[in-house]
């Protein structure tokens, strides 16, 4: 057991130093961007005078080194005040619950949706090889993966909601709206986002499953007597989820950083156009909020992945060192 | 026949049931969000647009492009004795010791939402606010050119600017705020004013609206929603509540039309005008359209200071190259309007005897040949040091409608030898560096967005070039220089003699059509698409929104 | 598990026998002959690619425009092929790098593990943690010119070419480098592993003879699905405007460009959309066949 607790400690150390070293990239990346939004300003503003600019700079810290400010911003952090919003003005915290909110409820519904049914199919198609439901799988696959988002979503409105009526065409339900009415503003961007994501965990799937069921232990279960769908559900499907799992938990940062372009399309104000607009806006603290949000989401992702590996594969992990 | 007499009956009462049903919500889409409902802090369009909903300017110019009154009783003039001019220091405003001094008097049943009445404190306050170094309001030069504020009693008051200039009385950017319910938490902290304001806390507040609606709603990134102002003293608007919905992708917010999700898409934060064209083909029969020519001067800016464009024949040459009007009447189906100089065809000013260059490509080769640029072997001139006339031709990416103009641009000038290469560059990086720190060496396509009767000031005067010494402000991005441009703009700023001004004005853009300080394109339109039954709404083309008039807006002439 | 040497021939035989992996490899080597066949094609119509017409804009197909014209009045076959040349070309090379860079950090991680293993997954957890925009936009406003880099070549569109591959190497490889550790992990475990080792096989000829050719099959899926991904994301790149710069034509920004017109025009989305289509199902059957072929044991196929 001290083993183990070892190796937990030694992952959140190494995953602290990971989230250091990114936030000191993330505030170097953005603050190398040409173009800072005081010069903005002045391209907006015709009367602003030299006096003025110097000003609004020293406000806005931006008149210090980048190292400093980021120093600065690191022992404010650790002391648990991740600063204020330039852009919105409020505290960084109160900025980010809603859009992380709604961002949630859209990736994991869609998430939920496509892997119910990707898995399935997966390995289905992987049992019969070029039959005909593999080779009809694999083309709707590949359509959901060549379409590119927003040509999806603009198509999904026209359909379901310019021509037929049925859906909201985007944006947000109106507070105080129920269940019903949440998941209908919910139903085509979800729809969207699942179609890409079944079209790559059927591949994956199907790929693992069909290299599973090749293996030797798999035909010395079936020599044994083993019935042949607790075959492959329990033996050759174990084996064939590390890759898909591997791909979840990559995914799985995409919860938190959201989908930019699905957001823009369907006006649904999620982290993908709050990490967007923040960079975009030079909000250092809200960039950086946001973004190392989206790292510690990902670093418990490939972390929980790993340990997946060990319960799926149980020889994997015993040793960690080459034989 | 009874039961066509009854259905007809039926459909009727039918009709004016629903139709109320129909006037009590507007649904207003448009592409962008205000990031803060604060009225000053930032000036972005989106809250302009929202604000004139739910607040008033003292001042504005309405859609005739006069100067109007909105939350005064009477507009000052030197003619009507409410402004007269002054002493003041002379170590302040121009240095010629002389101000204005101009007396407002606000409405007298003006009063916030909560029923408090809007007073000279609120001036005070306001002003307070606007002018202290650490609140960060982005456009505080108004704040500064008011030395002091006189009041007269509760609800007249005197500023005092620190110069004498025709727009002594235009005080639009003078965004009132209420002293009642700001007071408290300015006065605790003026440098986290910010990060307080009830504007963005507590937006719900009553008494911080005084329009003819007031903001009941706010979903961040989403939709503001309003409703009806009980305590609005004015005209009563026809709807009882408006919802402000952003959808930014373009393809998006159309789709939304025409689904019902949204009932209009205003001109200023709305589609581009060849969306609306082609957005007309198919359905401009369930709608009304209009196109509004406005203040957005599109034009080419060109370093005037680099050896290339420092010749007046060939910047002349590259306008009579490029067919605008064609380009109007293929890519914008005719709305847009060809600029002869930066000054608008609408503002009363404008010189209506001069015309812009024609497209005449032969003259263009003429004026080249002259200026010494020959062409090569391979089509492109080159000049005496066999340097080629080439130079990047720059906009802001991800503009589809700009990129279109541009290569029409770039094929008709590869037509008299001239290449021009397109480097785009995002948005922040064009305005942020390249313009501002004055580092394009070629064409860069860009709009400035200026007001009625705007003096080319920033952007022609010798002292506004961006340099290292002025800390890079200014908007003079081609290094236009000339003494009699200088003493030209000096004049009509101070010139408060409307007919005395009318002709330095003419003066002023015979001048710019001989210099050819920039390379005019044209003056963008805004376009409107309208539910037939929405009667009353006047787009006005420049910066003050149409809400400002919303109570004006009706439902089929009821 | 597979013997080390495999048979040539055999291998050929293997894909050849995979009907579909043949028919995408076909379809890939017409879309890239065509492609390069651009020029000719010009010429024959008589066109010029980046000639604008605003008199003939949204011409209908006709002879001398077969697929019509464009917004700008310019020929919509020429532009397909020549875009083609950009897309096939960005979409190859980037997937590529992008797997052998995953896979070179992937498998000695897995394999040689302990503190190898600590800092190659930390580090891919750091440049997945990269964020896209500020990266392309630094990227994009870099200036070549200081690096040295001649002027000429600076502004050339091989340039932009240059950059979106080089961003796509740079974060591409994060995907195939955890596949390829993940598959690693579970080989390593087993027997023939260990008869190597006892035979006296060094690390090195064990990740590169025995465990290297049994990870192909999820990183030839990354590979193959990140191709279709690459060429959507320089869509999504012409969308932010840091695409290929126009007039350049490549399948990504004509997809988005065609779509504000979408109403008006959809043959202008459509075509783009269809290559698009067709080179990732084509590239994916190719995928299909190589997994095939290079383990003899998978075409049986498994009846439940």
């Amino acid at each position: 057991m001290g083993g183990l607790a070892a190796r937990v400690l030694r992952r959140l150390g190494q995953s602290v130093l990971v989230l250091l070293v990114m936030s000191f990239v993330i505030y170097g990346l953005i603050g190398l961007m040409p173009g800072d939004p005081i010069d903005l300003m002045i391209a907006t503003l015709p009367n602003i005078t030299p006096d003025d600019i110097a000003r609004l700079r020293s406000l806005h810290g931006l008149d210090e080194p980048i190292w400093l400010r980021w120093w600065q911003w690191l022992t404010s952090a650790l002391g648990g005040d991740l600063g204020n919003s330039r852009l919105y003005g409020a505290p960084v915290e109160s900025v980010i619950a809603g859009p992380l909110l709604r961002s949630l409820m859209l990736i994991a519904a869609s998430l939920v949706i496509a892997l119910a049914i990707a898995l399935p199919i997966g390995i289905l198609a992987a049992l019969r090889p070029r039959g005909v439901f593999d080779t009809v799988a694999n083309l709707i696959a590949f359509v959901g993966l060549s379409m590119p988002t927003f040509w999806l979503g603009i198509m999904l409105i026209m359909v379901f909601a310019v021509t037929f009526g049925w859906l909201p065409a985007g944006g947000v339900p109106q507070s105080g709206a129920g269940v019903a009415e949440t998941l209908r503003h919910m139903a085509l961007p979800v729809a969207t986002l699942a179609v890409a994501t079944i079209g790559q965990y059927t591949r994956y799937m199907r790929a693992a499953m069909i290299e599973s069921l090749n293996q030797d232990y798999v035909r010395t279960a079936l020599a044994k007597g083993a019935g042949r769908w607790r075959v492959v559900l329990v033996h050759a499907l174990r084996n064939a989820m590390i890759p898909v799992v591997t791909v979840l938990a990559l995914d799985f940062g995409m919860l938190f950083s959201g989908a930019l372009i699905t957001e823009t399309v369907f006006a649904w104000p999620g982290m993908g156009k709050l990490i967007f607009d923040a960079v975009m806006g030079n909000d250092y603290a809200l960039a950086l909020a946001a973004l190392l949000l989206a790292t510690a989401v990902t670093l418990l992702g490939n972390a929980l992945a790993d340990v997946a590996y060990g319960w799926l594969d149980p020889r994997i992990g015993r040793g960690s060192k080459a034989p | 026949m009874v039961i066509f007499r009854f259905g007809l009956l039926l459909a009727t009462l039918l009709f004016m049931f629903v139709m109320p049903v129909q006037a009590k919500t507007l649904t207003i889409g448009i592409t962008q969000f205000p990031h803060t409902l604060h009225p000053t802090i930032d000036s972005m369009a989106a809250t302009s647009y929202i604000m004139g909903l739910a607040r008033r300017p003292i001042t504005a110019y309405d859609a005739d492009w006069t100067l109007v009154c909105l939350l005064c009783t009477e507009l000052p003039t030197l003619e009507n004795g409410r402004a007269k001019v002054v002493e003041v220091p002379k170590d302040v405003g121009d240095g010629t010791g002389r101000g204005i001094a101009v007396t407002y008097t606000l409405p007298a049943e003006a009063a916030w939402g909560d029923g408090t009445p809007i007073t000279t404190a609120d001036v005070v306050f306001t002003w307070e606010v606007g002018r202290h170094p650490q609140v960060g309001i982005s456009a505080a030069e108004l704040y500064r050119r008011i030395l002091d504020i006189t009041v007269v009693d509760d609800k007249t008051f005197t500023l005092v600017m620190d110069r004498v200039g025709f727009t002594y009385n235009s005080i639009g950017d003078f965004g009132l705020l209420p002293a009642h319910i700001e007071g408290p938490a300015f006065a605790e902290n003026p440098a986290a004013y910010r990060s307080r304001t009830a504007y963005d806390r507590a937006p719900e507040t009553k008494g911080l609206w005084f329009g003819p609606y007031r903001v009941t709603e706010v979903s961040q990134g989403a939709q503001v929603v309003l409703e009806r102002n009980p305590a609005w003293w004015g005209d009563a608007p026809a709807f009882d509540k408006i919802i402000v919905k952003a959808v930014e992708n373009t393809a998006a917010l159309e789709a939304n039309l025409l689904a019902g999700g949204v009932d209009m898409i205003p001109g200023e934060l709305g589609l581009a005008v060849d969306q609306v064209i082609a957005f007309e083909k198919r359905h401009g029969s369930r709608f009304a359209i209009t196109y509004k020519p406005s203040l957005y001067y599109e034009h080419l800016e060109v370093p005037l200071d680099a050896p290339m464009f420092a010749d007046v024949r060939v910047r002349r040459a590259l306008l009579h190259a490029i067919d605008r009007q064609l380009i109007v009447d293929k890519l914008f189906g005719g709305k847009l309007t060809v600029a002869t100089t930066k000054v608008s065809p609408l503002d009363w000013v404008h010189h209506d005897g001069l015309a812009p260059l024609p497209f005449d490509p032969a003259k263009a080769r003429q004026l080249l040949d002259e200026a010494g640029w020959t062409p090569g072997p391979d089509g492109i001139r080159r000049n005496a040091e066999g340097q080629a006339l080439a130079f990047p031709l720059q906009t802001t990416a991800g503009n589809r409608t700009r990129e279109r103009v541009q290569q029409v641009l770039q094929a008709q000038w590869r037509d008299v030898g001239v290449d021009a290469q397109i480097r785009n560059e995002p948005a922040r990086v064009l305005f942020g560096e390249t313009l501002n720190k004055r580092r394009f060496t070629g064409a860069v396509m860009f709009a400035w967005i200026s007001s009625p009767e705007n003096v080319p000031r920033t952007t022609q005067h010798c002292e506004e070039i961006p340099t290292t010494a002025n800390a890079w402000t200014g908007q003079n991005y081609g290094a236009y220089c000339d003494p009699a441009m200088d003493t030209l703009i000096d004049a009509i700023e101070v010139e408060l003699d409307r007919d005395k001004r009318a002709a330095l004005w003419l003066e002023l853009q015979e001048k710019m059509a001989a210099d050819v300080p920039d390379l005019p394109l044209f003056f963008r339109s805004e376009a409107y698409i309208l539910p037939p039954w929405l009667k009353g709404l006047r787009p006005t083309g420049h910066l003050n929104p149409s809400t400002l008039w919303v109570e004006t807006w009706s439902v089929d002439g009821r | 598990m597979r013997a080390a040497e495999t048979d040539r021939l055999s291998f050929a035989r293997r894909f050849a026998r995979h009907k579909g992996a043949v028919a995408g490899a076909v379809v890939l080597v017409l879309l890239t002959l065509a492609a390069l066949a651009a020029p000719l094609v010009e010429a024959a119509l008589g066109v010029d690619a980046t000639a604008v017409n605003i008199l003939d804009t949204y011409a209908a197909p006709s002879a001398a425009h077969p697929l019509g014209t464009d917004d700008l009045g310019r020929d919509v076959l020429v532009r397909l092929l020549y875009g083609g040349q950009v897309s096939l070309a960005v979409g190859l090379a980037g997937a590529l790098a992008a797997a052998l860079i995953g896979t070179a950090i992937g498998v000695p991680a897995g394999y040689i593990g302990g503190r190898l293993d600590a800092t190659l997954m930390r580090l891919t957890d750091g440049v997945i943690a990269l964020p896209l925009l500020p990266l392309l936009i630094v990227l994009a406003a870099a200036d070549p010119t200081k690096l040295g880099i001649p002027p000429d070549i600076a502004r050339s569109p091989a340039l932009d070419l240059g950059r979106i591959v080089f961003i796509i190497a740079l974060i591409g490889w994060t995907t195939a480098a955890r596949l390829s550790r993940g598959a690693t992990l579970a080989l390593k475990q087993r027997e023939f592993v260990a008869a190597a080792v006892a035979l006296g096989a060094g690390p090195g000829r064990i990740m590169t003879r025995h465990i290297l050719p049994n990870v192909v099959s999820p990183v030839i899926v990354a590979a193959t699905l990140s191709i279709g991904n690459v060429i959507l994301l320089e869509s999504a790149l012409s969308f932010l405007g840091l695409g290929i710069q126009p007039p350049l034509p490549s399948w990504g920004n004509m997809l988005t460009n065609a779509l504000e017109t979408v109403w008006a025009a959809p043959a202008l989305a459509f075509w783009p959309g269809f290559l698009i289509l067709l080179t990732v199902v084509s590239v994916n059957m190719v995928g299909d066949g190589l997994q095939d072929a290079l383990d003899p044991r998978r075409e049986a196929g498994w009846r439940v």
